[in-house]
């Protein structure tokens, strides 16, 4: 027993200290500055809650935190039925199953900065010019406006993220085990019930990893919303990790810059963690 | 097979890890600099002069033996405030870096070196220093160079539309001028007369809002730097300015971007007008050099009361970091000094860099581009109206008064609800 | 089998038309990169007029390629071997650890997933600094702290599948845990290894923020040069498109192997 313990640190300790070092001793320290008037450089003043009753009252970060969530849930769901589609179509041991699986992922390969600019072009410019042609009116004006932001937003995250979770799910599919769908198959299981009651329990972990990757991804993204929209119109499409960006950066306020982090955070945290919590419980059920 | 393909792949990276991590710790590699002489770090923004100031800095270096300068640029567009505070809160300052106006200034204040006993300070032009004088008679940063904005045409289609560009002077004269190009859209063979990029905040709330707000202020940075509110006396004009160019522009503009406004639709001749500054020039050039050389020409922005005035302003400054070794500040001033004030710097300023000079002693008739020539003229004859924008609240310019303005476009919000709640915000950050 | 046929007809016929709906981003980044810059904004959509490739020389040159390739090759690699090596380590010992204080452990990486790396990033210069640790072997140790949760997430996962009797029986053979983890489980992870590659090293090799803020102009990777394309006004699409094809293809064929592995991997470990 102490052996195994022994062996637990052992195992543990690279990792454990690169994550405390990189991310929570940083953490910590913005936690403790968002409670002065920290520049960046030096604070000066302790300011108590001051940042968190301003934070309340900031209708900026209520609607970034309230678009993040519309576009969070939209996107988890969407990514996922998609992503498991994906990996579904390219298990099926088709011919040109590795061409397949390369082009779904190839989104990935490309930094989001840059796949924002792309899809900027392609909703503003080829969006118009095939509307025009087509005389299909809802093509055209593309992200001039919030609602058709908040789309093109889903669209260029689905169409990049869903290869990404796919590989994921391809991970887990290849690992059941042929025999079991093939004795599901010969009990003359239909393949919709064949996914059901055989593949999706046992590619259960995939899904609490999915979901709470899309989940994750969602919250964080920040190079796509700025290429795509810049947060635009009138802030209407800025999520929250933009909005601290811009609090940081161009309003130099970097301390409440902090304290939007930390109930960012303790939000995502809260709402991330129950889902992995219950996610888990159900696997062990099934 | 494939068990060897994995693990020999761990073996290798560990191996090359060993490797690279020693010689990352066995020298910094940046320092390169030999026995005596001193180093002197510069971290700047403009991407689109680097390979240019490289070259600036080399012929330095040749001429000063004794002076190593090390030149990081970064690139992205909108990062350098970032990584400038980056580097400061590692400790790895800067020597020379660059500072926007009042704020940063404030900002880096222990930081910044009094430069009023350089020679390129004495030659700045006036009211060049205004952003970075200090009322003890220090000055915190020396001018990058001058910038200004107006309305670009295109020479060639305003003549087929018979209209004088230079006569237009009044508000009155320029909706007439729109109204003319417009009714001969399809001869003329544009899209529209005027492309409106109300998707870039800094297009709407620095340089459009500038040019009707600057007078709040008495054109003083300075001086809209210290106010509490700002009265926008000037907003009717204003919403009138942004109405005008929304009902003639391009749609939507909501999405137009700068890229759009200038490289694919004013370059190529869609449309007629745009509202830009000197710095697009390189940008068209690249398109169709023949159209930029010949093909275009400035007028100012009417503003009731100041027709024939044109914004013209110091969009950065050099600054020399006061903590620095009393050695490398001299250094970090004499490399200033020599860029703008020898012969070969400002030769190098006006036919490399392509800048307006924002100092005494050039040769205009060298600058280099017609956009820049007809600034410059503005400039001398002090014809201009302030670049106060960077003296507004962080941020504000373009976060909230830009924002608002895409907010009334839009139909979101009246325009007096936009500028009621441009100018709370602006009081609640001077609070 | 006749409906099955058709069955895969139908498939394949599905997954063509979503791959052309996927490539096509990608005809519009390579067929620009060939074109002149003033093509590029007349003839979006099109074919090149003028095929050239001259965009692809001066973002060739202006990359510094082979050291900039270098660079990213260096940190790319060093930073998903660490990740593979101390992650699979740490999924491994916290799927078999049931104590609650593992639970925590798991929960706290976790939940360092989310939090926004701004949020972090001048508080984490600075203390670096400080220790006179930005350089490259620092932004490898930023990415293993960074990339350790995602990575040991997978594992974890991955280890449910993995039968704690052969853990018992190698004990019983006289293995120690040490042994144990590398001969007999670590391979059997190798598909979800080949993922937790594929994921850190696209993320590192495309990271833009963190490397500008640590690595210096010589060890300068591919995206920090790729920025120079884009400046306070212009954006050299020409350039940084042709910058970007030829970054991207070293990735692509790494992918294209390494997915392989993925099922090859599973198809011999199948003793489950």
């Amino acid at each position: 027993m102490k052996n195994k313990s022994l062996s637990f640190w052992l195992f543990m300790t690279p990792t454990l200290v690169a994550l405390a070092l990189v991310v929570f001793v940083p953490f910590v320290y913005g936690f403790i500055y968002s409670f002065s008037d920290w520049n960046g450089l030096h604070a000066t003043e302790f300011l108590g809650l001051d940042h968190y009753v301003n934070l309340i009252q900031s209708e900026n970060f209520l609607s970034a935190i309230w678009f993040t969530i519309k576009f969070a849930v939209v996107s988890i769901v969407l990514v996922n039925v998609i992503g498991l589609g994906l990996a579904l179509l390219v298990t099926q041991h088709l011919k040109v199953s590795n061409l397949f699986r390369t082009v779904f992922f190839m989104p990935n390969l490309i930094g989001g900065l840059i796949l924002g600019f792309i899809w900027q072009f392609i909703f503003v410019s080829a969006f118009d010019s095939a509307g025009r042609l087509l005389g299909w009116e809802f093509l055209q004006g593309w992200l001039a406006d919030p609602t058709t932001g908040f789309w093109g937003l889903v669209i260029l995250n689905a169409w990049q993220y869903s290869g990404y979770i796919m590989i994921i799910y391809i991970a887990y599919l290849e690992a059941v085990p042929k025999e079991l769908i093939e004795a599901a198959d010969i009990d003359g299981a239909n393949p919709f019930q064949r996914f059901w009651k055989v593949t999706f329990p046992l590619v259960a972990p995939a899904f609490t990893i999915s979901m709470f990757l899309t989940l994750s991804n969602a919250f964080k993204m920040y190079d796509q919303n700025l290429a795509l929209t810049g947060g635009g119109p009138f802030k209407s499409t800025e999520m929250i990790a933009m909005d601290i960006y811009n609090t940081a950066f161009s309003e130099n306020n970097m301390a409440f810059a902090q304290a939007k982090a930390v109930v960012f955070f303790i939000l995502v945290a809260a709402v991330a963690l129950t889902q992995v919590y219950y996610n888990k419980k159900r696997e062990v059920d099934l | 097979m494939n068990k060897s393909f994995l693990k020999k792949g761990f073996i290798a990276s560990m191996l090359t890890g060993v490797l690279v991590l020693g010689a990352c710790s066995s020298g910094d590699g940046n320092d390169e600099a030999a026995d005596g002489q001193t180093v002197v770090d510069i971290f700047q923004f403009k991407v689109e002069f680097k390979d240019q100031f490289e070259q600036i800095v080399q012929d330095f270096e040749e001429e000063n033996p004794d002076i190593k300068i090390n030149v990081q640029t970064v690139g992205g567009g909108n990062d350098y405030g970032a990584a400038l505070k980056s580097s400061f809160a590692a400790g790895n300052e800067p020597d020379i870096f660059n500072v926007g106006g009042p704020s940063d200034v404030d900002e880096y204040r222990d930081y910044l070196a009094d430069l009023s006993d350089t020679e390129a300070a004495s030659q700045a032009l006036e009211g060049t220093l205004d952003g970075v004088e200090q009322q003890n008679g220090e000055i915190l940063g020396l001018p990058y160079n001058q910038e200004g904005y107006g309305y670009i045409y295109n020479k060639e289609i305003f003549e087929q539309a018979g209209v004088d560009a230079e006569s237009i002077s009044t508000y009155e004269d320029l909706e007439e001028a729109f109204a003319t190009i417009d009714s001969q859209k399809e001869e003329l063979g544009i899209d529209a007369v005027i492309a409106l990029p109300a998707k870039e905040l800094w297009v709407m709330g620095n340089h459009l809002g500038n040019t009707f707000f600057a007078s709040d202020f008495d054109n003083s940075i300075v001086e809209a730097y210290e106010a509490d509110t700002i009265p926008l006396e000037r907003s009717q004009e204003l919403k009138r300015m942004l109405d005008l160019q929304n009902e003639y522009s391009v749609q939507p503009v909501l999405s137009l971007d700068y890229s759009q406004q200038v490289e694919q639709l004013f370059s190529t001749g869609r449309v007629a007008v745009i509202q830009q500054g000197n710095w697009v020039y390189p940008t068209i050039e690249q398109m169709d050099a023949e159209f930029a050389e010949n093909n275009i020409g400035m007028i100012p922005i009417p503003v009731d009361g100041l027709e024939g005035h044109l914004p013209v302003g110091v969009p950065n400054y050099w600054g020399v970091n006061k903590q620095s070794d009393e050695e490398v500040q001299e250094a970090a001033k004499q490399f200033l000094d020599w860029m703008y004030t020898s012969d070969t710097g400002k030769d190098f300023v006006l036919n490399e860099f392509k800048f307006i000079p924002a100092y005494d002693g050039y040769d205009e008739e060298q600058i280099a581009d017609p956009l820049s020539k007809e600034v410059y003229k503005y400039s001398q004859e002090g014809n201009t109206i302030g670049w106060v924008f960077l003296g507004t609240p962080n941020g504000w310019q373009e976060h909230v008064l830009g924002a608002e303005m895409q907010r009334y476009l839009s139909g979101d919000a009246s325009w007096d609800e936009a500028m009621e709640s441009a100018i709370s915000q602006w009081e609640s950050a001077r609070k | 089998m006749k409906q099955k046929k058709r069955n895969r007809l139908i498939l394949t016929i599905t997954g063509i038309f979503l791959t052309l709906l996927w490539i096509s981003p990608f005809y519009l980044m390579f067929t620009n990169a060939f074109k002149m810059k003033s093509d590029i904004f007349t003839n979006i959509i099109g074919l090149p007029k003028e095929w050239t490739f001259e965009n692809f020389q001066q973002a060739f040159i202006d990359l510094d390629f082979v050291n900039s390739f270098m660079n990213s090759v260096i940190v790319s690699v060093l930073s998903v071997g660490l990740l593979i090596i101390f992650s699979s380590m740490a999924g491994y010992a916290l799927a078999r650890n049931t104590s609650k204080l593992s639970g925590v452990i798991f929960l706290i990486f976790v939940a360092a997933m989310l939090i926004p790396f701004q949020s972090v990033m001048i508080p984490l210069v600075s203390i670096f600094g400080q220790a006179d640790m930005l350089n490259r072997s620092g932004l490898i140790f930023m990415y293993l702290g960074f990339g350790a949760s995602l990575s040991i997430f997978l594992y974890h996962g991955a280890m449910t599948g993995i039968s704690k009797s052969l853990d018992e029986a190698a004990i019983i053979d006289g293995a120690n845990r040490w042994q144990l983890f590398w001969k007999i489980i670590f391979p059997m992870l190798k598909p979800i290894s080949v993922t937790v590659m594929i994921l850190n090293l696209i993320w590192i090799w495309n990271d833009y923020l963190l490397p500008s803020l640590v690595l210096n102009a010589e060890e300068a990777t591919i995206p920090l040069k790729m920025f120079f394309f884009f400046g306070q006004y212009t954006k050299q699409w020409h350039l940084a498109l042709a910058g970007l094809a030829i970054a991207v293809i070293p990735v692509i064929i790494i992918y294209f192997f390494a997915q392989k592995h993925i099922i090859k991997g599973v198809s011999e470990g199948a003793v489950k």
